[in-house]
């Protein structure tokens, strides 16, 4: 690589034609003065978090050990060969989730307060939650990038009508709140969201797609004449790795049009949305993709991810389970229905393996992607029969810029807020608070085992 | 019998302080703070309060300790496992009952001294050698931070349906008030706080104020709702009775308050018990004690109280009517040596349309 007094700068951008593609963060980017001094400069941290609904089936979700990470159960299974970058914490409680005199509803409490530490307004018209601690953080450090944050889902982004006993779809469709009536919708449509990420910000209308798709063009064909300006800079090293990001987007590409071809084929009967993929996975795989693009490029830092809205019924005929995922998690102590959400569970967590494999396998300076970050998966309820609010699943992965110590399992004390892990997560995104939600206080999440 | 008494009555085992729409207001709730494994009056405490329970007259909603050792939680927690005994076998929905209610304990880093009460609950084994009463905390992080528990047993209680007792250092209660919100939500959802400590109108020191006497002085000074004391004057003249440990308690073949209480002190003794006075006070306010004239109670530096008369304080302290003292220790020994009752679940059925809605709670501001 040649080493020059000048860097890349780090928000630059291929453009042509109108189209600018952000770039990942690049060796270039290191002024070459930085080399060797007490503070190079670092890759940003980015918070995100992944939600599963209905919660899980515990017992095979925690391991009976405290400390350093060995053997994971059943549903954590496929992510046990990233245990070093993993943090798996227990009694973690929202008791916000509680009924808390307003009776029926833990599902729409439970997702409401997930990321806000509120009990949301029982009602399906004026709703009132608080801001989340994503949009805390958005407010924080949203200047410094395209997105203050992106709001991604996969099912379900009705925001009216009852989805709990008497609790708005806005509570069960929404992680994210601007403020406490406002609910961020997620993205669920993977066009509108690569559109949204690549495409100046513009939501394509469904003729505008047509056309564009009659083109057949790559957005990065716009961009082309500048990436070979680029890459006739770069040394070896950066040089991958922009064939390599300009890759994934082009991949990403190529699976929304075939999702759409694919669609198009699709019975209408079956009321599939244009452009949503059928099968969770590789809707998943998009969704995920794009947002892993999103972090590199430094086109945000805070993302909150709905895999499935709290409450869903959406049966998993990739796994051959016909019946509704909500009614199979009151399973009453039978077998056969454990086994069905146990299966379900595990599907998703397979998922996310993928994903940090992925997120893994990304280099940005001396670090891996997945090191600067703090992806949280988990669940606003633990265990889904009994609608029970304390020691909820939650697993972080990544080292927050190596300020989280992973490979570990930590179990707080019992009604531990689950805001004391927020407000320790929003420190370490520049955000010093006191107190959140119904925090009392914060957890240590670089302590050694 | 049909699905729903079924159901119900399948679910026996004591439940956290859920209240449900539909069913009522419940009876009131107690949050019961203090140096668990230290005294018996507390001890004697519970098992009245579990007495009144049965009665539904009260429920226990929160129970927390300020000794600072986990094995203090663990018996805190046989006996909540003694008074909370599970469903009859074979009865309900297997994986329907809700978990045992946590215990929550002041975490000072240090480890207080295990005493010879703890030990003879603790320790005692049956012949095979195991331990005779259950109990499933071993370890800090199987306790709960008292803090959030005494906070959330608050959250869930309509307003002004609920009452602390204290019979410790004012620890955990002294800190409940650092934190934003806690201090209104106090103020909706308690009646009133009963301290089982010091002497009125003044006399000697007292352990459960000069272990944390910032604390007391926080209590006193900030607590948002009235304070009645209980102090050791009227444990004193109502103790309760040794003989009664011999006899009411027998139909249990092994009982941790009786256990407790011989380990206390060399038997025959009766017990001094403030800390009974004051549960009993807060769950019967009306026809076992009298009141002094309001005043504001302060700490003195050696761990004294001082009562001082003020028309406008929201202090008082007990005053033993000599007339009702039979009637008193009649209902410690009727209470305390009461039997654990299998109590349905307040089940949470659907919502019904023109029911009077209870008055939400206001979530503690947040920043």
């Amino acid at each position: 690589m040649m080493i020059t007094r000048k860097s890349l700068p780090r928000r630059a951008f291929l453009r042509g034609m109108g189209t600018a593609v952000a770039l990942p963060f690049l060796d270039a980017m290191v002024p070459a003065l930085a080399f060797g001094q007490a503070k190079p400069v670092k890759a940003p941290v980015r918070m995100a978090f992944a939600y599963v609904p209905n919660g899980i089936i515990m017992n095979e979700w925690n391991p009976e050990y405290e400390g350093k990470l060995t053997t994971f159960p059943r549903v954590l299974k496929p992510l046990e060969p990233y245990k070093d970058d993993l943090l798996l914490l227990g009694n973690l409680t929202h008791n916000t989730g509680r009924a808390l005199l307003d009776g029926a509803g833990d599902h729409g409490r439970c997702c409401g307060s997930y990321l806000t530490g509120i009990q949301v307004k029982k009602t399906t018209v004026d709703i009132k939650a608080g801001v989340s601690c994503d949009q805390i953080v958005a407010k924080h450090v949203g200047d410094q990038t395209r997105f203050p944050s992106l709001e991604v889902g996969m099912e379900d982004a009705r925001q009216a009508g009852d989805c709990d006993s008497g609790y708005s779809c806005a509570y069960t469709n929404n992680l994210a709140w601007k403020s406490e009536t406002q609910p961020l919708p997620p993205i669920l449509d993977p066009r509108v969201l690569f559109e949204r990420l690549f495409g100046n910000g513009r939501v394509l209308s469904a003729a505008e797609r047509a056309r564009q798709s009659d083109y057949r063009r790559s957005i990065l064909d716009f961009v082309n004449q500048d990436t070979r300006r680029l890459e006739a800079t770069l040394g070896p090293t950066d040089k991958r790795k922009l064939d390599e990001y300009l890759t994934s987007i082009r991949e990403v590409e190529t699976q929304i049009d075939k999702a759409e071809k694919t669609n198009a084929q699709i019975d209408p009967h079956m009321e599939k949305p244009y452009g949503i993929p059928a099968d969770f996975s590789e809707h998943f795989k998009l969704m995920t993709d794009m947002i892993t693009i999103a972090f590199q490029a430094d086109l945000t830092r805070v993302v909150t991810f709905l895999m499935t809205r709290e409450g869903t019924s959406r049966p998993y005929r990739e796994l051959d389970i016909a019946d509704g995922h909500h009614p199979c998690t009151h399973h009453q102590g039978k077998a056969d229905l454990i086994e069905k959400v146990t299966k379900i569970n595990t599907y998703h967590v397979q998922q996310m393996a993928t994903w940090v494999e992925k997120l893994k396998s990304i280099r940005e300076g001396d670090r891996a992607l997945l090191d600067n970050m703090m992806l949280v998966y988990g669940a606003g309820l633990s265990d889904g029969n009994r609608h029970l609010h304390e020691d909820l699943p939650t697993l972080i992965a990544g080292k927050g810029g190596n300020t989280i110590n992973t490979g570990r399992r930590v179990v707080y004390r019992k009604e531990t807020p689950m805001c004391n892990l927020h407000l320790a997560m929003m420190e370490r995104m520049g955000v010093h608070m006191e107190h959140f939600g119904d925090s009392t206080g914060t957890v240590n999440l670089a302590e050694l085992a | 019998m049909s699905a729903a008494p079924r159901l119900i009555s399948a679910l026996g085992a004591k439940l956290v302080p859920f209240q449900f729409p539909g069913q009522g207001k419940p009876s009131l709730g107690i949050v019961f703070d203090s140096d668990f494994g230290n005294g018996i009056d507390d001890v004697l405490a519970l098992a009245m309060l579990n007495g009144f329970e049965g009665k539904n007259e009260a429920r226990l909603i929160s129970t927390s300790t300020t000794k600072s050792n986990v094995r203090a939680a663990a018996f805190c927690d046989v006996l909540a496992k003694f008074y909370s005994p599970p469903p009859p076998p074979g009865a309900g929905f297997p994986g329907f009952q809700r978990p045992a209610p946590p215990i929550g304990m002041t975490d000072n880093g240090k480890m207080a001294e295990d005493t010879p009460v703890m030990k003879a609950v603790l320790e005692k084994k049956s012949a095979e050698g195991k331990p005779v009463y259950a109990r499933s905390i071993v370890k800090l992080n199987d306790t709960a931070d008292p803090i959030a528990l005494i906070r959330n047993a608050f959250s869930a209680q309509y307003d002004e349906n609920c009452e602390v007792v204290l019979a410790g250092p004012a620890t955990n209660l002294a800190k409940v008030l650092d934190y934003p919100g806690n201090a209104d939500l106090i103020q909706h959802k308690v009646r009133f706080l009963v301290f089982a400590a010091g002497t009125y109108p003044e006399g000697r020191p007292d352990f459960h104020i000069k272990t944390d006497l910032a604390a007391a002085r926080r209590l006193f000074a900030d607590w948002p709702t009235p304070i009645i004391a209980a102090g050791q004057e009227v444990g004193a003249v109502l103790p309760f009775p040794g003989s009664s440990i011999e006899k009411d308690f027998a139909w249990a073949p092994d009982h941790p308050v009786v256990d407790a209480y011989r380990a206390f002190q060399t038997m025959p003794y009766d017990a001094p018990a403030p800390a009974m006075a004051a549960m009993l006070y807060a769950v019967h306010p009306d026809g076992y004690f009298k009141l002094s004239d309001p005043g504001t109670i302060s700490v003195l530096e050696d761990g004294r109280t001082k009562f001082t008369p003020t028309a406008e304080g929201r202090h008082r302290y007990l005053v033993v009517d000599p007339a009702g003292k039979a009637k008193v220790i009649q209902t410690y020994v009727e209470m305390a040596s009461a039997k654990p009752t299998v109590r349905a679940p307040r089940f949470r059925g659907g919502q019904k349309k023109n029911a009077d809605p209870p008055k939400a709670t206001d979530p503690p501001k947040k920043q």
